[in-house]
């Protein structure tokens, strides 16, 4: 009697499946270290020279933090949510304009198993390129690092946020230009104008405002007050709001799979 | 003796199959054609060739007056919003201008229609030109909008048209010309990709964008002053604020030579065919 290779029994979760997700995008970002993780070194680096520079010799103090300390923080989470969101975006988007999204559809991937396994590997690619981009920074900068507990809860979260950030726009892009405009009109001003380099206190009282509605804000000032100890709102606030966002982020990311927008017929 | 079209004694002459277009010197009509594609090309995906840099441009001026205008009033006797401003118009006409040679290069290349480029009467010298100028337009272009939105919000007079004109044009034409040598060059967009991010960005982040060169180490001040991205910048700057970090005049001279040495490179490798003929 021949046995008959059968098809492969799973529970409620492909766990395989969901890891092999994972590590694919994963595997593709780190082949492209040049691009992917060089890249945000060297231009945050120049960021940093450039801002040093521009101050000359004064010294200015934000909350008690001398600018350097206040600035690396926000440096770090902003590499982290960027690297996050291309990593899902482009992924998706490149996958759709090759044909190669089949190769995911087809496999027996649930709409959760999707937005997980896209979302984390985002997540771990943006953290990847955080701490690539930190470590060269803290030669030059003291951080006190006062609590690990908002610096992981924030980073793992901002990273996240954006990986579904990625997905949505990844599934709803058609061309490159698109992907760039969602970069360039969103993802950027979002994450530049809350005060990823400055504090929002010196805005005028709207900006303040704004400022505090937005969610990446939110992001940048709890990581960077779980690196310095200061925090120009408050990280209770943020968690709940950050983690509001994130549910339903995902939610939106997990409709859009299963209905398949613009990705099955 | 086969009749063909042209010899058959039954069809008038004026049915002969037509001549080839005779060309003087310069092959004006293909060099325009060339140029054309070039400005259609961007101009066709406005939205990120020319608004998205006017976006970005726009943050960086945000951020650098909130964060550092607190402590730097003014740069010189220039306030530092319009001690900046000319510095971030030049850095985005220099990318977009690199931006431009370079894409359409090794884009053509990687899909293979370089052919189209290659296989029309263009001699070497029309090839760079049409490429140069697509690439200056584009820098003109940008920077031009940049200057109408941010005398909007910014008292950004032109203190010397002329060196606003010369640094903005053989800025432009440097980095059109590095585009078309970096296109020419690359196989792959991770290489373009790396020469933009630790050349080009790199060159024009230090090089007096944001602060002034005198604020420099004694080293980096030297530095600044052989590099030809700092002569743009503070040039460029001067024909606005009429305050210069460093000379004018050798500004002008060294543009001008620079730009000679790389059309020549650009020129030899279209004539060579350098990783584009066989």
């Amino acid at each position: 009697m021949v046995a008959l290779v059968g098809p492969r029994r799973f529970g409620a979760v492909n766990w395989r499946g969901l890891a092999t997700l994972c590590l694919k995008d994963l595997r593709r970002a780190i082949k492209q270290y040049r691009y992917s993780i060089l890249g945000p070194v060297v231009s945050n680096l120049l960021l940093l020279t450039v801002f040093t520079l521009a101050f000359g010799r004064a010294t200015a103090v934000v909350g008690g933090l001398d600018f350097l300390q206040f600035l690396v923080p926000g440096l770090v989470i902003f590499s982290i949510c960027e690297r996050a969101y291309e990593t899902s975006s482009e992924s998706l988007l490149f996958d759709k304009m090759e044909g190669m999204i089949a190769d995911t559809l087809m496999a027996p991937l649930t709409p959760i198993e999707l937005t997980i396994g896209y979302a984390c590997s985002a997540a771990a690619t943006g953290l990847i390129t955080g701490v690539a981009v930190a470590v060269p920074m803290l030669a030059f900068v003291h951080l006190p690092f006062a609590s690990l507990r908002l610096i992981v809860f924030f980073a793992v979260a901002g990273a996240l946020l954006h990986g579904l950030i990625g997905i949505i726009v990844g599934l709803w892009a058609e061309r490159w230009d698109h992907h760039a405009a969602a970069l360039t009109f969103l993802v950027i001003p979002f994450a530049f104008l809350s005060g990823t380099f400055y504090s929002i206190q010196s805005l005028p009282a709207v900006g303040e405002q704004l400022a505090r509605l937005n969610p990446v804000f939110y992001v940048i000032d709890g990581f960077r007050a779980g690196c310095t100890g200061h925090a120009d709102g408050s990280t209770t606030i943020g968690m709940v709001v950050v983690v509001v966002v994130l549910l339903l982020l995902a939610a939106l990311a997990h409709r859009l799979f299963r209905i398949g927008y613009k990705i099955k017929p | 003796m086969n009749r063909t079209v042209a010899n058959d004694p039954a069809l008038p002459p004026a049915t002969l199959a037509p001549a080839p277009r005779r060309i003087g010197a310069v092959n004006w009509l293909g060099l325009w054609t060339l140029y054309l594609k070039e400005v259609r090309r961007f101009v066709k995906v406005a939205t990120q060739t020319v608004l998205a840099p006017l976006i970005t441009t726009l943050l960086y001026l945000a951020i650098f007056v909130l964060a550092v205008g607190g402590a730097v009033h003014t740069v010189g006797d220039v306030p530092f919003p319009v001690f900046l401003a000319p510095g971030l118009i030049m850095m985005a006409m220099v990318q977009n201008a690199f931006a431009n040679s370079s894409s359409s290069i090794m884009i053509s290349k990687i899909q293979g229609n370089i052919v189209d480029v290659l296989m029309p009467p263009l001699s070497a010298g029309e090839l760079t030109c049409g490429f140069a100028l697509g690439g200056v337009t584009r820098g003109a272009v940008v920077g031009a909008v940049m200057w109408g939105v941010m005398r909007l919000i910014l008292p950004l007079d032109v203190h010397s048209l002329f060196f606003v004109l010369f640094h903005a044009v053989a800025a432009s034409l440097m980095l059109a010309l590095l585009g078309i040598i970096g296109g020419i060059w690359a196989e792959k967009f991770d290489q373009m990709a790396a020469v933009t991010n630790f050349v080009i960005t790199p060159l024009s982040f230090l090089s007096g964008t944001f602060y002034s060169v005198g604020a420099l180490p004694r080293f980096w001040y030297f530095v600044a002053h052989v590099d030809p991205f700092f002569y743009m910048i503070d040039g460029f700057r001067y024909g606005f604020t009429g305050h210069a970090d460093g000379s004018l005049a050798a500004g002008l001279i060294v543009l001008t030579v620079v730009n000679i040495l790389l059309w020549a490179l650009a020129h030899a490798l279209f004539a060579r065919g350098y990783k584009l003929k066989a």
